[in-house]
């Protein structure tokens, strides 16, 4: 009797995984399949167009394509010292008493949900922006920070993780040769943690480049390729969040799906990367 | 009271009333010691777990400053002066005091940096000055043949043992006085342990050593003078071959002969 219902409760946990992988390969064929309008009728010329006028029925891409890259990379500019710093700070110089109500508080400020960081930076941000920069404020640069101070806190956290993993003994080694806290931190601590650090970055960016509801508020959606950074432009998720409602055409329609597939993949590859380097990390651990 | 052998040739260290307490500790973990180290010698440092000789050992370099609360009491006596004052220069005490630990500690580096750190830390930056220096390190520490073909490859790939004489190496590279060995032997295999033995052995031309050790037929294979500790307190202090033969307290008889521990 109990062997049974090892096997039907073995079974069944398969069953469970199993469908994981339909769920992912489901999303995909979805995807695919809607855009396929689009990719016969626009081709390659998709990703290389630069005017988006569903009017006229042309789609191109690399406006929304530009605006994902830039506003990322924005984001990780500003957004990695700053991590490294707090990382730090949290796991080598900070007195036992200020260590675990900043850590806490820094993976509270990774819990708030992304909508909450867009608004905030709509009525706080934007009036900064403008009045320092010019623009009306509602620009590219608005969401590199707004996206900036989203991915810090997790940066951060995983960042002091792995360098948490560093050994006392190592570090103590380091110590006993006569190296002080600094030269323990640049020549030890940041190099034995160097793989789940760069891990952190890449899981960041991956989520920086998904994110909508946080930019979506402070882009603007216009489909431009502007060298000015305080002017309002557009990315993948923010014109996926816009423009759905208002798709009338059926090549509208796929060509947001084919955008949306080309975020997907885009996301794939780069958690893709990050994985590799954490899973090669735990290997040599 | 304890029983302190006369040490007659010159003292590379010596500790004097030392006391010490972990923080949040109520109790000294080590009480009122007195103990002379030979120069030039190998001092092994016996006793059952817990009874304080790791955490001596590490207040020979200070090492017990990398986490607050702790507190020393006495004098420790090197050149001199007591290392034990607030005015001490830890990071140029640890120079002169070098230690290797109960584990490898291959730095996240090449095998040269590894041995080259400890020297660029002092600001040594002529090339031709680092080559002659870790090559010589290496050569002491008995693994020049077997490194000098890759250099440049990452530490870790090296064996325990190898990796082991690498610390020791890049101990000695900066020219210590005196080495501290924390049970250096105690993740080694025994082929790796004798030659590690070896070494300790050759390497007292040149400093004074201290080496605590779990295992007592090590402390009788290499060192000159055994301490045994017992709760804090140095029981005996003598020549090792006096002490392992005839002990003059029952405690250290009991615990040599097996008794306890």
């Amino acid at each position: 009797m109990s062997l049974i219902i090892d096997k039907i409760f073995a079974h069944s946990t398969k069953l469970v995984a199993i469908s994981v992988l339909f769920l992912v390969a489901w999303i995909f064929t979805v995807l695919f399949q809607h855009s396929m309008e689009s990719m016969q009728a626009l081709g390659f010329d998709f990703v290389t167009e630069t005017k988006w006028a569903p009017n006229l029925e042309k789609f191109g891409a690399l406006p929304a394509i530009y605006g994902s890259i830039v506003s990322t990379f924005l984001a990780m500019i500003l957004a990695v010292p700053l991590a490294i710093g707090v990382a730090i700070f949290l796991s080598e110089l900070a007195p036992a008493k200020l260590k675990s109500p900043v850590g806490v508080s820094i993976e509270l400020l990774a819990a708030i949900p992304s909508v909450i960081y867009g608004m905030w930076g709509l009525f706080y941000f934007v009036p900064i922006i403008r009045d320092t920069f010019g623009g009306i404020g509602i620009s590219m640069l608005t969401a590199g920070i707004v996206l900036s101070i989203m991915i810090l806190p997790f940066m951060a956290a995983v960042t002091r993780d792995a360098m948490n993993t560093t050994p006392d003994i190592l570090k103590e080694s380091a110590y006993a040769l006569g190296g002080t806290k600094w030269d323990v931190i640049k020549d030890i601590v940041i190099p034995y943690a160097k793989a789940g650090i760069i891990g952190s970055f890449i899981l960041a960016l991956g989520r920086a480049i998904g994110e909508t509801m946080a930019v979506t508020f402070v882009m603007g959606n216009v489909h431009k390729i502007s060298l000015d950074l305080t002017a309002p432009a557009t990315s993948i998720p923010v014109t996926l969040a816009n423009e759905f409602t208002e798709a009338d055409t059926d090549l509208y329609y796929s060509s947001l799906f084919e955008l949306s597939l080309l975020l997907l993949v885009i996301s794939f590859t780069i958690i893709s990367i990050a994985k590799f380097y954490f899973l090669r990390r735990t290997r040599v651990a | 009271m304890a029983t302190i052998v006369d040490i007659t040739e010159e003292k590379a260290l010596e500790v004097k009333n030392f006391e010490f307490t972990y923080a949040s500790a109520d109790e000294p973990s080590i009480k009122k010691l007195n103990m002379p180290i030979a120069k030039n010698s190998i001092t092994a440092l016996i006793g059952p777990s817990g009874c304080g000789k790791t955490t001596l050992l590490r207040a020979f370099n200070r090492m017990h400053d990398l986490y607050p609360g702790n507190e020393y009491a006495g004098e420790i006596l090197f050149k001199n002066r007591n290392i034990l004052t607030s005015k001490e220069d830890l990071i140029n005490l640890r120079i002169q005091i070098g230690m290797i630990f109960q584990k490898p500690t291959a730095f996240p580096m090449s095998i040269f940096d590894n041995v080259a750190y400890g020297m660029k830390l002092q600001g040594i930056k002529n090339k031709t000055e680092l080559n002659d220096r870790v090559e010589k390190a290496l050569c002491d520490a008995a693994i020049w043949k077997e490194v000098k073909d890759r250099l440049k490859h990452d530490a870790n790939g090296l064996s325990g043992g190898q990796q082991q004489r690498l610390c020791i190496a890049r101990a000695i590279a900066v020219e210590p006085e005196v080495l501290l060995f924390d049970e250096p032997t105690s993740a080694l295999d025994p082929i790796s342990t004798s030659g590690i033995e070896e070494l300790v052995i050759e390497l007292k031309k040149k400093v004074s050593i201290i080496i605590v050790t779990h295992n007592m037929q090590q402390a009788a294979r290499v060192s000159d003078y055994t301490g045994f500790m017992y709760l804090g307190e140095l029981i005996e202090l003598g020549y090792t071959e006096e002490m392992f033969v005839t002990p003059k307290e029952k405690l250290t008889e009991e615990y040599i002969t097996g008794k306890f521990g």
